[in-house]
Parts: structure tokens; C-alpha cells; sequence
């Protein structure tokens, strides 16, 4: 008995486990997409900002977002 | 408001804060993979932070600050956002003058480049993220380069120091508090705090703190950051109109009085420390009930781990709601926050605690294995 009731407390961790990571994982990939969408931001690409910068003489705005 | 709300205004560029960003080259990074180490050094518990930076990397601020878990945005404001975008605009604007100013908001070279270097994480990431597969265990959290850090002390047998285990300090732990609508001025000076003995009054603005301009509340813990143990700081300060000289003192230990236990990071010095079980203040009426004075240590635990090694303290004998009254022949009052310090800093993993708690009407005696 005990060891089924072990069992279904790790199968119950692992599948919230799951959920969780494919909700990060949707809002990761939304991130992306919606971000390159606007023209203003450079995505993830720190070379990128600083060439941009060199080229403007811009300072840099740069976001870091851990999305949780 | 949320950090993601936040986050989300400056996305979508916010009228608020729109014009002084087309003044800017914006850029965002959602991943710590290969992140410079010697450039971005911050709060590595947030999940959201600015820098504003020189093509040339010199930084001119740093914007984002936090003190708890529930209100994660208490410490920031799209008003005070502007005002340190502005500000960052004026030392952009006067820049190289200003440089010398500038160098110490940038650490020494870190000891390890990139956050993969560290032994705990060696391996496990690659520089960008999978996404075409597991793009979410593909991405590594910024708070793992804390725990990275933490963990090299403790598998070298070596005590962690103050600095890494009370990281950025809030400047209350000093008795200030700012206005998060502004860049750095001084809404509340705790009564009897160090800050009030310098003669720190509400309104102050913190113009520069060891000579580092000052754009943002995380400017400020940037320098309290990087002190370490007891120091007199120099703070250029605007009072109605007029600059004045300040000394800000830190007094020994002031680190210790910082509250950590809000922090993802702590998570793993539960890990560590506790076997897994987190603990809270056992309240003024039950110590009294309890017969306990209000300067004996009295910790509850309100979480006890369930699985791996954040089940220790589980398989050690601990319980919900046993009230830990002394831990190596401590009595003393502490908090969570300082536990970790004093089990952190004296016992290495592998050796055991004798753990004192209450159960009730009953006095228990446990042995709590550091990990």
C-alpha cells in the first residue's frame, strides 16, 4: 500500500512537472515571436546591439528577463 | 504590480518611457547560457533587470531591485524607469569625461567568464537555446549562477562567505528606504539605524555613492554589493536644493541583517542548511505562551522537504510545526536568513547538528545532517 501511495506521489510531481515545463516552454516561444515582431528590440543577440549601438552612437538599453 | 507586467510595458514600449527609448539601441536577453560574467554581474535572484550600457560595454546604471516574494515589484515604477533612462542619457551625452566616474560600476574579472564554467554547471548547457526541442531545459536560469557559486564553496569544504550568501542587500538593511518613483531618494531613515546617525533625512537624493553616479535603487545596492565588512562610504547627496557630503557607515556584520529568505536562491541553502525545511518566526503570542522571551531563538517549520536531499531534514525526524529552540547549543534569537549564515559558515557538509525543538508540550532532541 505504502509503496502505491509512493508511486502516485511521484507520478502526481513528475506530471505537474511536465505541465509546468510545457507552460514555460509556450511562454518562452511567445516571448520570441512577439518581441521580434516589434522592430525597436534586437532578440538575444548582445553582438547585434553593440554593433547597432557603434553605428548610432546610442547608448544601450539592455533587458535581461529570466521568463519564469 | 508584477515584474511581468513591468517587463510587459517596456515591450510594448509604454508612451510613459517611448521617447527616451528610441533614444536607445534596446536590446533583450532571455537566457543565462553564455552570458558575460564580467559585464553582467547583478541580482542574480530577479527575473528582471536593466543595464545601461556603452557600445564600448562601460555601464552607465543598473535598474531592478526586489525585497520579497509576494509584492516583486515593490522596489521599481515605469516613473522611476524614466528618470534613470534620463539619467543614463545624460552620461551618455558627456561620455568619456565621465569615464573614470563610470569604472567602478564594472567587478573586477570574474573567475569564471561565462556561468558554464563553473564546475556545477560544466556540460549540462550549450551557448544558445534548443528551440526547435527542449527549449525550456535548454535555457538556463540566471538565479543558477548563485547556486553555481554557493555550491563551489560548499564541495570545497570551504565556509561561504557573507558577500555571496547575503547578495545584494536592500539599503534598508542600513535603515534607508527610496522612493521607487525616483532614482534614489530617501522616503523613510529607520529610527536609531547607522544611516540616521550620519544624519540621513527623508527627501535626500543620493546624487553619487563613492563616487559612482547614482541612477536607481540597484545602483545603490551595487556599491553595498561590493563592500565588504565595515566600511565608511562617501555619499554626494541633494538636500533642498543643495549638495552635501554624507558618510554612509556600514557597521560589522551589517550584511548579516539582510533578508534572504524571499530570495529562488534560497531554495538550495534550505538544501544545504536545513535538510530541506523551511522555517518562519514562531509568533510573539505563542512564545509567550510557549515561555519563550523574544530573544531566544524560536524558529517554526512551516515546510518540511519531501523528496532527495530536501528530504534530510524529513528522514532526520523533523515535523510541520516543530519549533526549533537551539541548533548547536545556540539559544539566541535568529532568523532563517541568519541560521543559514551561522550553519553555512560553520559546518561543513557531511557533519551533524544537534537540533533542539518543541513538539508541542514535549522538548525533542534531533540530529540535522549538513548536506
Amino acid at each position: 500500500m505504502k509503496i502505491i501511495a509512493v508511486t502516485l506521489a511521484h507520478l502526481l510531481v513528475a506530471a505537474f512537472a511536465v505541465s509546468a515545463a510545457e507552460d514555460r516552454r509556450e511562454k518562452v516561444l511567445k516571448d520570441r515571436t512577439e518581441v521580434q515582431s516589434i522592430p525597436q528590440w534586437i532578440y538575444n543577440d548582445l553582438s547585434k546591439g553593440v554593433a547597432e549601438a557603434t553605428r548610432s552612437g546610442k547608448p544601450m538599453l539592455i533587458v535581461l528577463r529570466c521568463i519564469p | 504590480m508584477e515584474c511581468k507586467a513591468f517587463d510587459e510595458q517596456l515591450v510594448r514600449r509604454d508612451p510613459e518611457v517611448a521617447d527616451l527609448m528610441d533614444r536607445f539601441v534596446s536590446v533583450r536577453l532571455i537566457q543565462a547560457n553564455a552570458m558575460d560574467l564580467g559585464l553582467f554581474q547583478f541580482d542574480y535572484d530577479l527575473t528582471f533587470a536593466v543595464f545601461f550600457v556603452n557600445a564600448d560595454k562601460t555601464i552607465y546604471g543598473r535598474f531592478g531591485s526586489r525585497s520579497s516574494q509576494k509584492d516583486a515589484a515593490k522596489e521599481i515604477s515605469i516613473e522611476g524607469f524614466r528618470k534613470a533612462m534620463q539619467a543614463a542619457l545624460e552620461l551618455h551625452q558627456n561620455y568619456p569625461a565621465n569615464k573614470a566616474a563610470l569604472a567602478g560600476k564594472k567587478a573586477p574579472e570574474p573567475r569564471f567568464k561565462v556561468p558554464e564554467e563553473y564546475p556545477s554547471l560544466r556540460g549540462k548547457y550549450r551557448p544558445t537555446l534548443d528551440y526547435e526541442g527542449k527549449v525550456v531545459q535548454s535555457c538556463m536560469h540566471c538565479h543558477q549562477v548563485r547556486d553555481a557559486e554557493r555550491e563551489l564553496y560548499r564541495t570545497q569544504g570551504k565556509a561561504i562567505p557573507d558577500e555571496v550568501l547575503y547578495p545584494w542587500p536592500m539599503p534598508d538593511v542600513i535603515g534607508l528606504a527610496f522612493d521607487p518613483k525616483e532614482k534614489a531618494k530617501v522616503k523613510a531613515v529607520t529610527s536609531g539605524s547607522s544611516a540616521q546617525k550620519d544624519g540621513f533625512i527623508v527627501g535626500d537624493e543620493i546624487l553619487t555613492l563613492q563616487g559612482q553616479p547614482i541612477l536607481s535603487i540597484a545602483d545603490v545596492q551595487w556599491v553595498l554589493h561590493n563592500t565588504n565588512g565595515p566600511a565608511k562610504l562617501k555619499a554626494d547627496v541633494l538636500r533642498g536644493g543643495q549638495r552635501l557630503s554624507l558618510n554612509l557607515t556600514l557597521a560589522e556584520g551589517w550584511r548579516r541583517q539582510s533578508d534572504i529568505a524571499w530570495r529562488p536562491t534560497s531554495w538550495d541553502l534550505r538544501r544545504m542548511a536545513t535538510g530541506g525545511l523551511l522555517l518562519k518566526e514562531f509568533p510573539a503570542a505563542d512564545r509567550r505562551k510557549a515561555g519563550l522571551s523574544d530573544t531566544d531563538l524560536a524558529l517554526m517549520v512551516e515546510h518540511v522537504g519531501q523528496y532527495g536531499d530536501h528530504a534530510a531534514g524529513k528522514r532526520a525526524g523533523f515535523q510541520k510545526n516543530d519549533v526549533i529552540v537551539s541548533v548547536d547549543g545556540q539559544t539566541g534569537r535568529m532568523t532563517e536568513s541568519q541560521l543559514f549564515g551561522y550553519l553555512l559558515q560553520k559546518k561543513m557538509p557531511g557533519a551533524k547538528v544537534s537540533v533542539g525543538v518543541l513538539r508541542g508540550e514535549q522538548r525533542v532532541n534531533l540530529e540535522l545532517p549538513m548536506q
